[in-house]
């Protein structure tokens, strides 16, 4: 295997269409090691741009570069694709397959040819995921979190230099979600991490940047804390949700959270989370402002 | 859960080893399978008996090329589809889609070897030369003993291999091979009732699978027209064909043309042979 000539991802001008449905449009992105949250709405286009990176799709236009390999070649494609880890959103597993099953066959396709190298990393990423006593259980008598995390083994395989995940922790229980995050951060000190998620909170606690898109373009490219900080002084609580705010809900204590595009004066402030900056961003938009009161 | 870490990509990327790897693991996936399991048990029970009523009828016993053949094909369909659904994950590791066929295709050379077993237990209750092969000489008598018994198992799971790789229908290798059995028994039966007849012959011959001779009331035994080797050379075309059309799946880069001109080559060989078998070899129906 020869040496990766680049250590980054970049995306030119990138689109990629379905018939007349624009997916993905003039896309830039310069993606380094360390973990990278995608945020956006359902329909955004962040499974296609996860698709793209996994080399599962080709763009329409516009370049791709992984590792500074040109996607579009196929010679190309296959390097990339040995240094790659992807987790789709929805994985489908053959019957019979027990987990360790499993993830030995795409080890294999992986090129690990070398039975007691493979079945030695197979039981690595097991254990990562925590499914070392369930490597013998049939994959289908499984819980959908224990699936998730078998398909999540597989993409961990050799630790590779880009992980696509789309998605992780869909099903899985908050023990695993920390334990998850902490197996991600280690590996995102020398790998690019990109991880499409709905949950804000492990793009808070887990990313450094995140991309926020919306209908197939770039909302929002830059540090977690930043996009954060845009939210100061513009979230409050009140015992009744404020019309002047973009988003409000009820919380557990029975006061209302207020989101608000323009800062308020005179009102109880709170710390603005990931969540808080997203709605305000997502509220920004014309046509997709939620209504008052709404629990978003 | 741990959060150990070991930056461990397979260090040499070995083509070969990691392909009879994959082909070794399809292997033991194929022959667990409970159809190509029965197809085993029942063409073994099948080779173990004398089968009088249909050898002295055919000359040759259609059921290593019915089990084996027929049913392998759906195992080799079912092998094939069963990793459909992990499409997304499995459609991104550096093997590529054809290096995946041609490791099931593999998994063929099982029920090709039950073939031969099947064909060496026949040849002891009818030895070459026996008078149920009719006047054919004895080296023909063995190109229709290997083109009946043999080939067909080692075509119908390549088949099967190819339909999983083109068609999602789950019935698809069910209905293929009820076609098949019923286009072999329909095309026969003009050279039943009009032996001598070229047009009758082509299309018995125009098969994967083709009976030579049948036996009235099992005495008055009739051979077909035909070249036997011929029609060998045409199932083998057959079988690369097969492969060639799953191999396609998934070709890109300068793979995909060189597949699609090996498959014109094949077509060509295949057309050719068939005129040749039918062309060549006996010209006119015997009867015994």
């Amino acid at each position: 295997m020869t040496a990766s000539i680049s250590s980054s991802i970049s995306l030119r001008g990138v689109g990629r269409a379905f018939g007349a449905t624009k997916a993905l449009a003039d896309i830039d992105l310069d993606l380094e090691p360390g973990v990278i949250g995608l945020l956006g709405p359902n329909g955004a286009g962040k499974t296609t741009l996860l698709r793209l990176l996994a080399t599962a799709l080709q763009p329409s236009q516009g370049e791709v570069r992984v590792l500074g390999r040109d996607l579009d070649v196929p010679a190309e494609r296959t390097e990339i694709r040995r240094r790659l880890g992807y987790l789709p959103q929805e994985v489908g597993f053959p019957r019979g397959f027990t987990a360790f099953g499993f993830v030995d066959y795409i080890a294999l396709l992986k090129e690990w040819a070398e039975p007691a190298s493979r079945h030695a990393e197979v039981r690595r990423v097991l254990d990562q995921v925590g499914l070392s006593d369930l490597t013998t259980k049939r994959i289908r008598s499984m819980s959908g979190g224990q699936r998730r995390r078998v398909a999540l083994a597989q993409a961990l395989l050799g630790s590779p230099p880009v992980l696509i995940l789309d998605e992780p922790t869909t099903g899985v229980d908050p023990e695993q979600r920390v334990t998850l995050r902490t197996v991600l951060a280690e590996i995102a000190r020398t790998s690019i991490v990109v991880l499409s998620t709905h949950q804000t909170e492990d793009v808070a606690a887990l990313c450094e940047r995140v991309v926020v898109l919306d209908r197939g373009r770039i909302r929002y490219d830059g540090p977690v804390t930043e996009l954060v900080d845009r939210a100061a002084g513009r979230v409050w609580l009140a015992d009744a949700p404020d019309p002047a705010a973009t988003v409000s809900w009820r919380t557990g204590t029975g006061r209302y959270r207020n989101v608000a595009a323009q800062a308020r004066n005179g009102v109880e402030h709170v710390e603005p989370s990931l969540e808080d900056a997203y709605l305000l961003l997502r509220g920004d938009l014309p046509d997709s402002r939620p209504a008052a009161g709404a629990a978003t | 859960m741990t959060a150990t870490l070991a930056a461990s990509l397979p260090d040499a990327v070995d083509g070969r080893s990691t392909f009879v790897a994959l082909a070794a693991r399809e292997l033991r996936r194929f022959v667990v399978n409970p159809v190509l399991l029965f197809a085993v048990v029942m063409s073994l029970w099948t080779a173990s008996s004398d089968q009088a009523e249909v050898v002295l009828n055919f000359a040759v016993s259609p059921y290593p090329a019915i089990f084996l053949g027929g049913f392998g094909m759906m195992a080799t369909y079912w092998l094939t589809r069963s990793m459909r659904n992990s499409e997304p994950v499995v459609g991104v590791t550096p093997i590529s889609e054809p290096v995946r066929t041609a490791a099931l295709c593999v998994v063929a050379i099982v029920p090709l070897l039950c073939g031969c077993v099947c064909l060496i237990m026949s040849l002891h209750f009818y030895p070459i030369g026996s008078p149920v092969y009719g006047d054919f000489s004895e080296p023909t008598q063995v190109a229709i003993l290997v083109g009946q018994m043999v080939i067909p198992t080692l075509g119908g799971p390549l088949l099967g291999v190819a339909l999983g790789r083109w068609v999602g229908f789950p019935g698809a290798a069910v209905v293929l091979f009820l076609l098949i059995f019923g286009w072999v028994n329909l095309a026969t039966w003009p050279s039943l009732t009009r032996p001598d007849s070229a047009p009758a012959a082509a299309l018995r011959l125009f098969s994967p699978f083709a009976y030579w001779s049948f036996a009235k009331n099992r005495v008055d035994l009739m051979t077909w027209r035909g070249s036997p080797w011929f029609f060998l050379g045409w199932q083998l075309a057959l079988c690369a064909i097969a492969v060639l059309v799953a191999l396609l799946r998934g070709a890109d880069g300068p793979v995909r043309p060189r597949i699609g001109r090996a498959l014109w080559v094949a077509l060509l060989v295949a057309g050719i042979l068939f005129v040749l078998a039918n062309a060549i070899g006996v010209t006119h129906t015997v009867g015994a």
